[in-house]
């Protein structure tokens, strides 16, 4: 899969960096080499993700899985201490398509 | 030109555990906006997720309940899509291993729908949209879902009203959820296309997307099937797409905002553990599923002998059911019991809410022993249900509200010297009931009835009213 500038533009909108001309182009090649290498370990191993789950995998039994009893949340203030927040909501402004 | 209808029914509904899949905020519905939330349940980055012991619990009960092989080994695995109601991107959910597979519902009819799947998974936040902005709320983000597929054997509108109606009463009773469709803890999407008679190839089938009541499943495939075979009629071709049912104008358009991409580059969530649940637990389980509602009315109809229409009355709501049955167990008549709740009880409960919580101020054993005196004809039904009335306003036991003479009952010398009476005072009567006009009896009836306040024993007053009269 190639990576084109494009995609790495709408990537850095998204989460709100800019970027010069200059490392748009080197991001730009760095990501395609990233997900060739990705390709590369899926192709790799046979079996795809079935084969990687077996591998190694610790099988939890049900009765070590978490008991439904409530723990405290996060306030308002703490959940929303990174964002824009609105009324208590998060806010984004509507994204053009 | 006629075509047949191919339908499936996919069914989210919210599980009723305290806490979230994953993390241990609560699942309480409402509370002001990003209150219920903590690192895992907003997705950030390095939380890690713990899954929740109830959901396993819960999604087994629904899977058994509904004829499933339960998978005794499963995983979670992330769905990828981008939509600001998801914080981490994707969706924890079950993909190639889900806990439970091939069950049914079996309809009225016989007929049995199949169920492809049940898989656990987590739900998104809300969002309002509003002056160019939307907001989010994640209180809602990380509630527990369980997702139900049903194969493509529905053929009617009416049978995939029946399935859902079905579907929603039972998980209702095993107590898993309170399936709510209009506040969203049960919702619906509808998967449709049609094919003419005798074809066995599938045609190209759209999705009718979060249906939020009973009756607008049915309206809505209606008003798609009617869509599609005018498309068909005219030569056209069904276009695969989501759409959206309007109650308003009844009918079906297209969603305009649909991130509809089918590939969701499911992958195992290395974040959780696989899970294994062993076939002892399975069965434990089982065991403490309750009566199934639908077995149920067939016992109250075939072994307790309840007429089908009250039998229907009580067995739908569990809490209902659990107070006839303890009454029962306490030794009231199936019969006085049954119309007493019917007659009396449901009386003052006008909604279907009202019934499912069913708070009532006296206990089963209370309202057993004023059964019993109906039974024994201590009391007549009159009697029996303006005192049930009473009990239900105060909480008080029968006791405090019937008289010592009210039980005395009527003797037999008294209701022999009454019937003279009825008889002497009413001579016409006598006669006609003499030559066979067998109604005029009641003439007698009631004025035994008005004399003893409605305490004697009509059976015993007729037989003897017969003898006197030699009829
Ligand atoms: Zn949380």
């Amino acid at each position: 899969m190639a990576i084109s500038k494009t995609d790495i533009e709408k990537l850095a909108w998204l989460v709100r960096l800019s970027f010069s001309d200059e490392e748009l182009e080197r991001f730009t090649a760095e990501f395609d080499e990233i997900i060739a290498f990705a390709d590369t370990i899926n192709q790799s191993i046979e079996g795809g993700t079935e084969q990687i789950r077996s591998v190694g995998a610790r099988m939890v039994s049900f009765d070590e899985l978490r008991s439904d009893e409530v723990a405290p949340s996060l306030s308002n203030e703490k959940i929303l201490s990174n964002v824009e927040g609105y009324n208590g909501f998060f806010s984004l402004e509507r994204s053009r398509k | 030109m006629n075509y047949e209808i191919v339908c499936g029914i996919e069914t989210h509904i919210e599980l009723a555990t305290k806490t979230k899949i994953f993390c241990g905020c609560t699942t309480e519905f409402g509370g002001e906006p990003n209150t219920h939330c903590c690192p895992v349940c907003t997705g950030q980055p390095g939380s890690l997720p713990i899954l929740n012991q109830k959901v396993v619990e819960y999604a087994v009960k629904a899977g058994l309940a509904l004829n499933c092989k339960i998978n005794t080994r499963s995983h979670m695995d992330r769905k990828n899509y981008v939509y600001p109601d998801l914080p981490k991107a994707y969706q924890i959910s079950q993909y190639d291993e889900p806990l439970c597979e091939k069950g049914y519902i079996e309809l009225d009819s016989g007929k049995r729908i199949g169920i492809t799947r049940i898989h656990i998974e987590e739900d998104a936040g809300k969002l309002v949209h509003e002056n160019g902005y939307t907001y989010i709320d994640y209180n809602r983000s990380g509630v527990p879902l369980i997702e139900i597929v049903s194969e493509p054997d529905i053929s009617s509108a009416e049978e995939a009203k029946e399935y859902a109606e079905k579907l929603q009463l039972t998980m209702r009773y095993i107590g898993i959820s309170d399936c709510k469709m209009q506040e969203g803890s049960m919702r619906c999407d509808v998967n449709l296309s049609l094919r003419k008679p005798g074809d066995t190839k599938f045609g190209v089938r759209t999705e009718i997307k979060n249906i939020n009541s009973l009756s607008f499943i049915q309206k809505a495939i209606v008003a798609e099937a009617e869509r599609q075979a005018d498309i068909l009629e005219a030569g056209g071709t069904i276009v695969q797409q989501t759409m959206r049912y309007d109650e308003k104008t009844d009918s079906v358009a297209p969603m305009r905002d649909k991130e509809n991409s089918d590939d969701y580059r499911y992958f195992p969530d290395p974040d959780i553990l696989r899970f294994s649940i062993d076939e002892e637990k399975v069965e434990e389980i089982r065991a403490s599923l309750p009566e199934l509602p639908f077995d149920k009315l067939k016992r109250y109809m075939n072994v307790l002998g309840l007429p089908e229409a009250t039998a229907k009355l009580i067995f739908r709501y569990r809490k209902v059911a659990e107070f006839f049955q303890g009454a029962l167990a306490e030794g009231a008549s199936v019969k006085n019991a049954a119309n007493l709740i019917v007659g009396a009880i449901f009386s003052n409960m006008d909604t279907e809410e009202e019934k499912e919580l069913f708070d009532i101020r006296i206990s089963a054993a209370q309202f057993a022993a004023l059964v019993k005196l109906a039974d024994e004809k201590k009391i007549n039904i009159g009697v029996a249900q303006g005192t049930l009335q009473k009990m239900l306003e105060s909480g008080k036991p029968a006791e405090e509200f019937i008289k010592p003479e009210d039980l005395a009952g009527i003797s037999d010398e008294t209701l022999e010297r009454l019937c003279r009476e009825a008889i002497d005072a009413n001579p016409r009567a006598a006669d006609d009931v003499r030559s066979g006009k067998d109604k005029a009896i009641n003439v007698m009836f009631g004025y035994i009835m008005k004399k003893t306040g409605g305490k004697a024993d009509i059976r015993k007053a007729e037989a003897l009213l017969r003898k006197l009269i030699g009829s």
